[in-house]
């Protein structure tokens, strides 16, 4: 990464609402280097019973106040000015959101692979559910079309359609399908209209839904058939995504106003960083995010500054746990305790959280079962997210994720984990990395914040990601393909730092391995696989991997194959589980 | 930190919102008496709609067609209604397929809605309607003692309530059912059994009030005919013993159980209501406010969950539970079995 020089920077404030906490973070300019100083956090308030988002932020930013003995907050409200002196308010804020349940969208397009696909792409890069699809394949009769928008009511209709030479005809029929069914709505329930298809049709766009409803008009997000263009649509959603939200949620307007537009749904800022690091990492392999919240996931991923996102929508491991449960099979998360508990107790917990969302395990059984949830949120985000990452990316084997250089993942279930090993299993246990990948842990939650900050001064990003504000857990080293049998040696691996020559450690398949290798180490590593299994160098080949940079867990290699398999048995199960986690404790 | 709230309330005046999805026709008038399965609005939903093309049925172009159509939006059509064409034998003429209502004229395209189910909104409370929103809905006054639950099974019921036992870790058993509690609501600590509730369908009962219901029996009790709310959640946790005094002291009172779901956006959770003569009627209290020393709170989560006791101090961040994690915390001390440490995350205000 490069490191831009020392910066005359701005003194910001990021404030983050999330479904169940609200942070504000505070960065400044420490010796010309902007440094992440310190977070205020209180329970999310936009439902009951408050109904105010703000309450919660100004809770947060009180708490900022105590910890960092500077003043934010004065009777004419939260100080903001480009001039501010030392020690009181900042220069700059912006401010991310996710706590809100998803906006109901119907999404329009001409063919089901080609534009209702990117239209469908487009929307699940933000907090929508998609509720219906409509495109020139759709079976129904026009008047069932008629009546699904009618019945579903949603908050918004995206159309797509046409590249900018293409198709006329049809896009202008469906328009006037959905002119019909919004002629049906009552004014003040009809869904906004995003339209991203052919750019030649916006007058006629214009005139066939224009009157209706509020139109929004963007560049075509298929402007050619072999070419998607996500850029300004996503704009455009984001700003209708404030706009509709505004008027459910109290104290979002303000809190718009307040970041003069310097707000973003968090899953774009993490969009941001991660297709940030894409640029600045010279490799071909690609950079993924992954932040498991307590409603929503969202999985990013870019491969050479070309950025894929996803968010799963009422996919959490809080309210959104329910989302988990009807796509989960019960031993998928009872594989992951290192207890016998029984399968009611866990059913309980798992049924009782998104109750009460905000609650904390209180027992290390509860953090267990807590944990392992988090593991198949992260698992269930991943699998559904193999589709999103590109064809020409490159994947060790048919169904396994692409090579990727650095994981970086964020959200409080991972990162408030007591103990740091935790975090690195779950990593590991729910996205089951291939190959040689270093894994980044947002322990303070800041992702949002600075992908949000970057559109203020982009120098902050580069800088509070180079800081240790991000742990760095290590570098881990995944073989993978066809093995032989658990406790079969699998890779020999030696440390060269300097000329100097560590010892050669063996490596058997099943287990895990951490040898040690401090942060801000970088070494070289020489790799021989004992079995025909690929590291990232092909098939069976070994050698040399330069400059594998320490971490918490220094080097970690990651034998147990994948998918992971963990025994069925309890008793084996408890030993396996509790043998990973004790070699990453001592090592 | 501001803390969730729970409301256990011997009397209280509570006002309750009741709005269609959509624009319809409001039922009742100002000042109207209404009983908890009072329609007091409804609305057309789930629409169905044909689009008739004239142009094609008349064999002439868009532009043509248009003069031709003889009927105007908003007008109710019978099957077999002229729509567009000309008069007299022989001309080419689009006739209405079906009852319905001329809802939109496109061009030569007519859209006529055939049929819609109605939408019923309920009162889901007794009590008097204070205030009407036209095309929208209303609002209800009510004086009552109230308990707020935490799940519901979306049902709706009025009934005696009936106590079963005389704690609130009272295990809710088949042999405890039988018929002479016809018509009631039941009031009980916990349920892990499906015969349980298929039993008190047969009776049949008219609702269930338990601290918890095992997670297995989700879906069993989802399907039952009449309303079931848990103050607790899911497994075998006792009723809050604030709760369940309360609805003691309404043993035999006439309550309404309305199940409807916990919505977050707009504060609805199910609630017992049981009404009380206006003596001393007040608004139910401030709810928003931080912990502090003193206050009421029940353990929503983890060890001593559905337990009620007092604050009797604050704990810092720092401060580390069993699990391991560290959060900010509180000393809570119960009547009956000593002191506590609770993280705030885990309590809230029962007021």
């Amino acid at each position: 990464m490069t490191t831009p020089d020392k910066v005359e920077s701005l003194s910001l404030i990021s404030i983050d609402v999330g479904s169940v906490n609200t942070r504000a973070h505070f960065f400044d300019n420490v010796e010309g280097r902007y440094r992440f100083l310190a977070t205020g956090a209180a329970p999310s308030t936009l439902g009951a019973p408050v109904f105010d988002l703000n309450l919660g932020v100004l809770e947060a930013l009180e708490q900022l106040q105590e910890f960092t003995g500077r003043t934010f907050l004065t009777d004419s409200g939260l100080l903001i000015s480009r001039d501010n002196g030392e020690g009181a308010g900042a220069n700059a804020i912006s401010v991310t959101f996710a706590g809100a349940p998803p906006l109901k969208v119907m999404t329009v397009g001409l063919l089901d692979e080609i534009s209702l696909d990117s239209a469908n792409m487009l929307v699940r890069s933000s907090y929508f559910r998609v509720v219906d699809s409509l495109g020139l394949n759709d079976r129904r009769p026009p008047e069932a079309i008629i009546d699904a928008i009618c019945n579903t009511l949603p908050d918004l209709v995206v159309m797509a359609g046409g590249t900018n030479e293409g198709a006329s005809r049809s896009v202008i029929r469906l328009a006037n399908y959905l002119a019909l069914a919004l002629n049906l709505i009552p004014e003040k329930q009809r869904p906004q209209v995003l339209f991203v298809g052919n750019e030649k049709l916006h007058d006629e766009i214009d005139n066939v839904l224009g009157a209706l409803t509020m139109l929004h008009l963007s560049p075509n997000i298929r402007p050619y058939l072999e070419q998607e263009s996500f850029g300004p649509a996503r704009q455009a959603l984001n700003a209708i995504y404030f706009d509709l939200q505004s008027r459910k949620m109290n104290g979002l307007l303000e809190l718009r106003e307040l970041s003069e537009g310097q707000i973003y749904p968090a899953a774009y800022a993490l969009g941001r960083v991660v297709r940030f690091l894409s640029t600045v990492i010279d490799t071909p392999k690609g950079m993924l995010g992954i932040d498991i919240g307590g409603l929503h996931t969202t999985v990013a991923s870019a491969f050479a500054g070309e950025l894929q996102l996803r968010v799963f929508p009422e996919l959490g491991v809080g309210a959104g746990l329910p989302g988990m449960i009807a796509e989960t099979h019960l031993p998928q998360i009872m594989r992951w305790l290192p207890y016998d508990l029984p399968e009611d107790l866990v059913l309980d917990y798992l049924y009782n959280k998104p109750l009460f969302a905000g609650t904390l395990p209180s027992t290390p059984e509860e953090m267990a079962i807590e944990q392992a949830a988090a593991r198949q949120v992260m698992r269930l985000a991943i699998e559904n997210s193999l589709s999103l990452f590109p064809p020409n990316a490159i994947y060790p084997m048919p169904g396994a994720l692409p090579w990727f250089d650095r994981i970086l993942v964020s959200g409080s279930a991972v990162a408030r984990a007591p103990r740091m090993e935790q975090s690195l299993l779950m990593i590991l246990d729910a996205i089951q990395p291939v190959g040689i990948a270093t894994v980044i842990l947002d322990q303070n939650n800041l992702v949002n914040a600075v992908g949000a900050t970057a559109e203020i001064d982009p120098v902050m990003a580069v800088h509070v990601l180079e800081s240790n504000s991000f742990i760095n857990l290590g570098t881990v080293i995944s073989p993978v393909g066809n093995m032989r049998g658990r406790g079969n040696p699998l890779l020999r691996v030696q440390i060269v730092h300097e000329g100097e020559k560590e010892d050669v450690v063996e490596i058997r398949e099943g287990t895990i391995k951490s040898i040690p290798l401090p942060p801000g180490r970088v070494v070289d590593i020489y790799v021989d696989p004992l079995q025909n299994v690929n590291i990232g160098l092909g098939r069976g080949r070994g050698g040399w991997v330069r400059r594998v940079a320490g971490g918490v867990f220094g080097l970690i290699i990651d034998a147990r194959g994948r998918p992971i398999q963990v025994p069925s048995s309890l008793n084996r199960r408890q030993e396996t589980l509790n043998s990973w986690q004790q070699e990453l404790i001592t090592g | 930190m501001i803390t969730p709230v729970s409301h256990v309330q011997s009397q209280t005046t509570l006002r309750r919102r009741r709005l269609l999805p959509v624009e319809g026709l409001v039922l009742v008038n100002d000042g109207d008496a209404v009983q908890s399965t009072d329609h007091v609005a409804r609305a057309d939903l789930d629409v169905r709609h044909l689009i008739l093309d004239a142009a094609r049925s008349l064999g002439i172009s868009a532009d043509q067609a248009n003069p031709l159509i003889q009927r105007a939006v908003g007008e109710e059509v019978e099957e077999g209604t002229i729509l567009a064409g000309r008069r007299g034998i022989g001309s080419r003429q689009l006739r209405a397929p079906a009852n319905g209502r001329v809802v939109a004229i496109n061009g030569a395209q007519i859209l006529l809605q055939t049929s819609s189910e109605s939408s019923i909104l309920q009162a889901r409370v007794p009590g008097e309607i204070i205030d009407i929103e036209p095309g929208r809905g209303v609002t209800i006054e009510i004086v009552c003692a109230w308990v707020q639950g935490i799940w519901g099974n979306h049902g709706l019921g009025d009934g005696v309530l009936q106590i079963v036992g005389s704690e609130p870790n009272q295990h809710l058993t088949a042999d405890l059912i039988d018929i002479s509690q016809r018509g009631v609501i039941l009031v009980a600590g916990y349920c892990d059994e499906r015969q349980v509730l298929e039993l008190a369908a047969q009776v049949p009962i008219r609702g269930l009030v338990l601290g918890s219901l095992t997670t297995r029996l989700f879906p069993v009790a989802q399907r039952q005919p009449y309303p079931i709310i848990t103050l607790e959640g899911f497994g075998q946790v006792p009723m809050n013993s604030v709760a369940f005094d309360l609805l003691a002291n309404h043993d035999g009172d006439k309550a309404t159980l309305n199940a409807q779901a916990v919505n977050p956006e707009n504060g609805d959770r199910p609630e017992v209501i049981i009404p009380v003569k206006e003596a001393n009627q007040s608004r139910p209290p401030e709810t928003v406010q931080p912990f502090r020393v003193g206050q009421t709170v029940r353990v929503l989560a983890g060890l001593g969950k559905s337990r009620v006791g007092k604050i009797t101090g604050l704990l810092p961040p720092s401060t580390v539970y069993p699990s391991g994690l560290r959060a900010p915390g509180a000393l809570v001390a119960f009547p009956d079995q000593g002191e506590g440490r609770h993280p705030l995350a885990n309590l809230e205000l029962i007021v």
